[in-house]
């Protein structure tokens, strides 16, 4: 699969038309998503119509846009009218989107053409999309293996060669984690970048838009296309967008790069060795390399899982049968018919509502909510001081690489492990990046990831293009 | 933290969700795992924060209302029947 960018060039000077790749993309997927399970589904009667319309378009002398035939896959938690939307739960299943999300809006706007939506965890509750009601993603790297989650379709669609791009979200690290995982770029930009209209709602104090995408390249032109204000999303921030690969420079001569003291304590050798690597390429690269204290990150993990769990408890409340859900009609009173209707929720989502709401009762508020909460403040100011000696901070993506589906089934902490080092940076609302940086001993993925402050994502996908590029 | 099966139910229960018995065993042990390691949130001195909710408040925009009359047709619309200008829903119970 050529690259978005390389895409781009072909349609926009004829070199291929927009329903060649469309098409390259359908078959792509028809070879390979039965194994790899990536797609829930395909929109190709509507991909093929988009795909025509952009041709004509470009046949008309008109000017095409940014991401002109780049075939985009969709979470399957962001609305696309007249299309399903379930977040591969039961207890969504017959959900038709009846409006657009704004990201998708501006994809469209783009000339990019979506090509279908992707499978993750259920409700972007996971981190090895084996939560799905449509069942787990495999890895494409190695297929007994997860492909990290909750983003996995769509990281392993582009793993796949697929699609060059897809959505994502991103709640404690569920675009970042998967394209460590699978071996893509990943990125999640600070709180407030992205419009949130039209995404299901997980935790809202965290829940952000990511992409994932082959090239740190891509991941830009896209970022720059799907972010700026929007006002149906009042968290959507009203600083100017700003044209990222214009930014990019050639080494990194005057970026200070932070290196987080103790985060790579009790990792494994493999990725520990690679972040070394890494440091030392930006070195190279004209970095300047700083040690920082960050004390307090280290409790990211725990107030992560209160915190977001909370608000799950209260965002997913709508789920009753009668805003929206499964409705079951032979309940004889409301608190049945509740019960009843809720019921299609699986265990992962029960266990977090479960968890949510317990953390809130009366007798835990205070010393599991609040002090979460507070201790999220905290993990900010550490944050804040950090970005006041460097530009970005390097850290290992995840603490290990991909595991074998069920791996962890009965030890359901380890998974949560698993985001140790991507909630960071949505309890902190900062923005952060995965870039692929070689393999392990058996031929696995490895991530690092890069931190900025937030509006700062020209800084990250820098170092993160500067290290792509040197591989 | 100890947490009981009690607890699991009772929030279950806040929840608006029914769990069997064998969930609630599992949800248990998972929980009591889970709330022992935000446990250790408690060796944070936290005496001096204050929650202002500043972070996620100061960019929201004023309130304002809109009317968006094709918006609303298309809403009336989405539903099989209506009556005296209102959506008529399905019966709940």
């Amino acid at each position: 699969m050529m690259t978005a960018l390389e895409i781009v060039k072909a349609v926009c000077s004829g070199e291929k038309t927009a329903e060649e790749i469309t098409r390259q993309a359908l078959l792509a997927i028809a070879q390979k998503n039965p194994d790899v399970n990536a797609f829930v589904e395909v929109f190709e009667e509507d991909a093929l119509a988009r795909a025509k319309e952009i041709d004509a378009k470009r046949a008309r002398g008109e000017k095409l846009g940014a991401l002109a035939g780049v075939p985009v896959g969709i979470k399957d938690n962001i609305l696309y009218k007249g299309h399903k939307a379930t977040c591969c739960s039961k207890m969504l299943e017959n959900y038709v989107a009846s409006y657009t999300a704004t990201v998708v809006e501006r994809l469209l706007a783009a000339d990019a053409v979506i090509i279908g939506r992707t499978n993750m965890d259920e409700f972007a509750m996971g981190s090895t999309n084996q939560t799905s009601v449509y069942g787990p993603v495999k890895n494409p790297a190695n297929l007994e293996c997860v492909p990290g989650g909750s983003s996995g379709g769509s990281a392993a669609a582009v793993a796949a060669g697929m699609v060059p791009v897809a959505l994502g979200t991103d709640t404690g690290g569920s675009v970042r984690q998967p394209a460590g995982f699978c071996g893509v770029v990943g990125i999640k930009p600070g709180y407030g970048r992205i419009s949130r209209y039209g995404i299901i709602a997980f935790a809202s104090s965290a829940d952000q838009v990511g992409i994932l995408s082959s090239t740190v390249a891509d991941a830009a032109k896209v970022l720059e296309v799907i972010s700026g204000k929007d006002v149906h999303d009042s968290t959507s921030l009203e600083a100017p967008v700003p044209q990222y690969d214009a930014q990019f420079t050639n080494g990194l001569k005057g970026m200070k790069v932070g290196l987080p003291k103790g985060f790579l304590d009790g990792l494994g050798q493999g990725i520990k060795d690679k972040v070394h690597q890494a440091a030392a390429r930006l070195k190279d690269l004209g970095a300047e390399l700083v040690e920082v204290d960050v004390p307090l990150a280290k409790y990211a993990a725990p107030c992560y899982y209160i915190i977001t769990s909370a608000e799950a408890s209260s965002n997913l409340g709508r789920y009753d049968g009668i805003r929206y859900g499964y409705a079951d009609n032979a309940a004889k009173d409301l608190n049945t018919y509740y019960e009843a209707s809720r019921a299609p929720f699986g265990l992962e989502v029960k266990k977090r509502l479960i968890i949510g709401t317990y953390a809130l009762t009366s007798e835990r508020y205070e010393e599991c909510f609040l002090k979460a909460m507070k201790v999220r403040e905290l993990i900010r100011e550490d944050f804040k001081k950090a970005f006041e000696k460097v530009d970005v901070l390097l850290t290992p993506t995840s603490p290990t690489t991909a595991f074998k589906l069920g791996q962890h089934d009965e030890d359901p902490l380890a998974l949560y492990l698993a985001d140790l080092y991507t909630c960071q940076g949505n309890i902190g609302g900062l923005a952060g990046i995965s870039v692929p940086f070689g393999k392990d001993a058996k031929g696995l993925p490895i991530g690092v990831q890069f931190y900025g402050p937030i509006l700062k994502e020209e800084k990250i996908l820098n170092a993160a293009y500067n290290l792509e590029k040197g591989l | 933290m100890e947490i009981t099966k009690k607890d699991v139910e009772l929030a279950a229960k806040l929840a608006k969700m029914r769990v069997s018995e064998q969930e609630a065993s599992i949800y248990q042990a998972q929980l009591e795992a889970l709330f022992k390691w935000v446990a250790e949130l408690s060796a944070v001195n936290t005496d001096a924060v204050k929650l202002t909710n500043v972070n996620h408040c100061a960019h929201m925009r004023p309130d304002v209302t809109s009317s968006d009359p094709a918006l609303a047709e298309e809403l009336r619309h989405a539903f099989d029947e209506e009556q005296d200008q209102c959506a008529k829903v399905k019966k709940v119970l």
